[in-house]
């Protein structure tokens, strides 16, 4: 037992040592992922400030015109942006934009909801102010999805020989696409206590993924014992068969921890993200390891060559890393929600975001509960795949 | 010799290094190896001398026990050998036919690393990597990273590590593939010199001439079987041929070959108007008697030369093929 420990350490040493020594490790495991995070940061940090504020909207109506009302009301009840309604007369409107007292004008003119229902277009006045900003963006292109969807639904009754559409269903249309369209932002909005700042998962993702080309380095080296003949002379010595793997795992682990941990504090300190408690997070990296590794077991496995296994893992980083929202945030119900639920990567993040938001060890058990199984899983499944590369 | 006829170790002899019986590998529905029987004595040098494909790897990967057999057994120092028989493997050495270093670390480091995995270490295992890389003649050059070494100097490490622990029965899988004379050279007086000191050696190689140079002893292997087994004569004799002389001059030549004829190596003799072509048994001893035979017969010689039967005719006699492709 002695001997065979000094065997596993002596193999796992000189690993590592041949591993810093080939400079790509260090430049995948660190300089890269560190490279993006700053990138990314430039380039959509600034969306985190695009909190959509308030806007007033002068509106002009005419009474007793119901379709008129109901189309005030969805630029009302918009979720994204909060629109306070100045009602005036028609010929106010521009006047309050151009002082400045209101944002954004809309005029709806005399007989709209009758044009409307008898299959005539129907066309809205807009006054844009200078300080319309996105938030009158948003609200102008509200307006025209539900003008262009009423127009729509009216022409075709019109064509369809009915005189006139009631106008309870033309509101219905209008409210159904008031509610569809602007989905942007919801995700930011609700900021639960388990999710994690834009830079939070700028740092988290990377690391998660780029977890995955670390540990690869440490397996292909598996690979790479056996197109440099090493493995079989590695056979020939006097020691347990399974310590040759052993030590590429514990290699691939050494590499992976250390990359990770690497990653997080200088990502941390880097944009000013606060992971929470240094040992829940240290669980939640020892257990996303030890996924990562098991799964590139598996490729390992598949693979023929040192080559194809690196593609298939590219792949398989990317993949993973993106559904988990490593690159911008994904969300997913049904069947495809549960398969990104056993993501490992996205359970990483999901984990971190329990930390950061206070929460400790006892607070992870579904995170590292997918972590944990999937390393077994995969691990098994190494096991049981035939390896195709050994027959040479 | 037929492989019926080959001979056939059911027991260990007393004291030999290696033991192999009835090896049988299949790959798919290849046999790549068919039923291989040798024993190797302690400081003996054993070779295996098959055209590629014969099934030398395959058959020295199971007696090193990184392949499981799928019928026969090996023994080393009369314990049995497999993938899991750690204790045995301890007193084998081997040199894969494919190099089998790591390329970013240096020799020294390289010959460490195995060391320690041999189980060695501390003083005992720098003295002994120091040793090494004199043997190997590799001592100026020992910090590089390997990959900067030329294929002959890969090569010789590829034997260094092999040699590390010093182990009972050293095994060479055609070292010489793809080296360069002089470092070829330099492989087989190591070689010589390892076995002269008490090591026993189980070599396999497709060129005759280092089978005839390095071993006493050759299996002829192809398509999976020893097709004949025995010392360089003994094969030789298989193939019923003998040796020949041709003695080129001047002066008598009929009376020469009158006078040889009666000599008894000489088994035929042809003469014609400078040159006279003998068909003899054991030429080396018996050219001397030949010479001085001719020489008093009135025949003034210009030129001898001998020319015997080799393993390439062996193999030919054999197989019916040449023994290179
Ligand atoms: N791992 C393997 N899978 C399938 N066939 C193999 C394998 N190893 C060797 N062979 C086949 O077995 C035969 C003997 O191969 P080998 O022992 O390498 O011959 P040699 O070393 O004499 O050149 C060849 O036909 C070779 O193609
Ligand atoms: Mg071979």
């Amino acid at each position: 037992m002695g001997l065979s420990f000094r065997q596993l350490l002596t193999m796992t040493g000189s690993d590592l040592r041949q591993r810093l020594r080939d400079k790509s490790v260090v430049i995948f495991a660190l300089v890269v992922p560190l490279a993006l995070m700053f990138v990314f940061d430039l380039t959509f940090g600034g969306m985190e400030q695009l909190e959509l504020g308030d806007i007033e909207v002068a509106v002009a109506a005419p009474d007793d015109d119901e379709l008129a009302a109901a189309l005030v009301g969805t630029v009302r009840d918009l979720d994204v942006v909060d629109v306070e309604v100045v009602p005036a007369a028609a010929d106010e409107v521009r006047p309050l934009v151009r002082s400045g007292r209101a944002a954004l004008g809309v005029v709806v003119p005399e007989g709209f909801g009758a044009a409307v229902t008898s299959g005539q277009e129907a066309v809205v006045d807009v006054v844009e102010g200078e300080s319309a900003g996105l938030e009158g963006q948003v609200v102008v292109a509200v307006l025209q999805a539900v003008l262009d969807r009423v127009n729509a639904g009216a022409q075709a009754a019109a064509a369809g020989g009915i005189a006139g559409l009631p106008p309870e269903q033309l509101e219905a249309v209008a409210r159904s696409v008031a509610e569809a369209a602007p989905t942007l932002g919801t995700t930011e909005g609700e900021t639960s206590r388990e999710q994690l700042s834009f830079s939070g998962s700028l740092v988290a993702g990377q690391a998660g993924l780029f977890l995955l080309f670390t540990v690869g380095f440490g397996v292909l080296g598996l690979l790479e014992e056996r197109e440099q003949g090493t493995l079989a002379r590695l056979r020939s010595m006097p020691m347990r068969p399974g310590l040759v793997v052993a030590a590429k795992a514990l290699t691939a682990y050494v590499l992976g921890v250390v990359a990770t941990a690497v990653l997080l504090t200088a990502g941390s300190r880097f944009f000013g993200v606060d992971f929470g408690s240094p040992a829940a997070v240290g669980v939640l990296v020892l257990a996303v390891v030890a996924a990562g590794v098991s799964l590139v077991f598996v490729v390992a496995r598949v693979a023929r060559t040192a080559e194809q296994a690196q593609v298939a893992q590219s792949i398989l980083a990317m993949v993973l890393g993106m559904s988990a929202g490593a690159f911008f945030p994904i969300t997913a119900g049904g069947v495809l929600g549960t398969i990104l639920d056993l993501n490992p990567i996205a359970a990483f993040m999901h984990g971190l975001g329990i930390t950061s938001g206070g929460g400790g060890l006892g607070d992870l058990g579904q995170p590292l509960a997918v972590m944990l199984g999937f390393a077994l899983v995969a691990a098994l499944a190494s096991r049981l795949i035939p390896d195709r590369g050994a027959a040479s | 010799m037929t492989r019926d006829t080959a001979p056939h170790p059911a027991t260990d002899g007393p004291g030999d290094v290696l033991v192999a019986t009835d090896l049988v590998r299949r790959f798919g529905d290849l046999v790549a190896v068919d039923g291989v029987s040798f024993r190797i004595a302690p400081g003996e040098t054993y070779g295996l001398l098959g055209p590629n494909g014969a099934g030398k790897t395959t058959t020295i990967s199971m007696v090193a026990g990184l392949l499981a057999a799928d019928a026969g057994t090996v023994t080393i120092l009369g314990r049995p050998v497999g993938p899991h028989r750690i204790d045995v493997k301890r007193h084998v050495g081997l040199v894969p036919q494919d190099l089998a270093i790591y390329p970013e670390l240096s020799a020294r480091e390289n010959l460490l690393f195995f060391g320690r995995l041999q189980g060695m270490g501390g003083k005992e295992l720098r003295h002994r990597v120091d040793e090494v890389l004199e043997i190997v003649g590799l001592a100026d050059r020992a910090k590089d990273a390997t990959k900067e070494y030329s294929g002959g100097m890969k090569r010789r490490l590829n034997i260094g590590i092999g040699l590390l622990h010093s182990p009972t029965l050293l095994i060479l899988d055609e070292p010489t593939v793809g080296v360069d004379p002089q470092s070829r050279n330099a492989i087989l007086e190591s070689v010589e010199a390892l076995s002269g000191e008490g090591m026993a050696v189980l070599y396999t190689t497709h060129y005759m001439e280092e089978a005839e140079r390095l071993c006493d002893r050759i299996a002829i292997i192809d398509s999976g079987r020893v097709q004949a087994e025995g010392t360089r004569d003994e094969l030789v004799r298989l193939t019923g041929e003998l040796d020949r002389i041709r003695l080129t001059g001047t002066g008598d030549v009929a009376a020469a070959a009158e006078a040889v004829r009666a000599l008894d190596a000489v088994d035929h003799a042809d003469a014609d108007r400078h040159s006279l072509l003998l068909v003899v048994r054991d030429a080396p001893t018996a050219v001397a008697a030949i010479v001085t035979a001719a020489t008093r017969a009135g025949m003034s010689l210009a030129d001898v030369e001998i020319t015997r039967p080799n393993l390439e005719s062996v193999f030919l006699h054999l197989t019916g093929k040449a023994l290179r492709d």
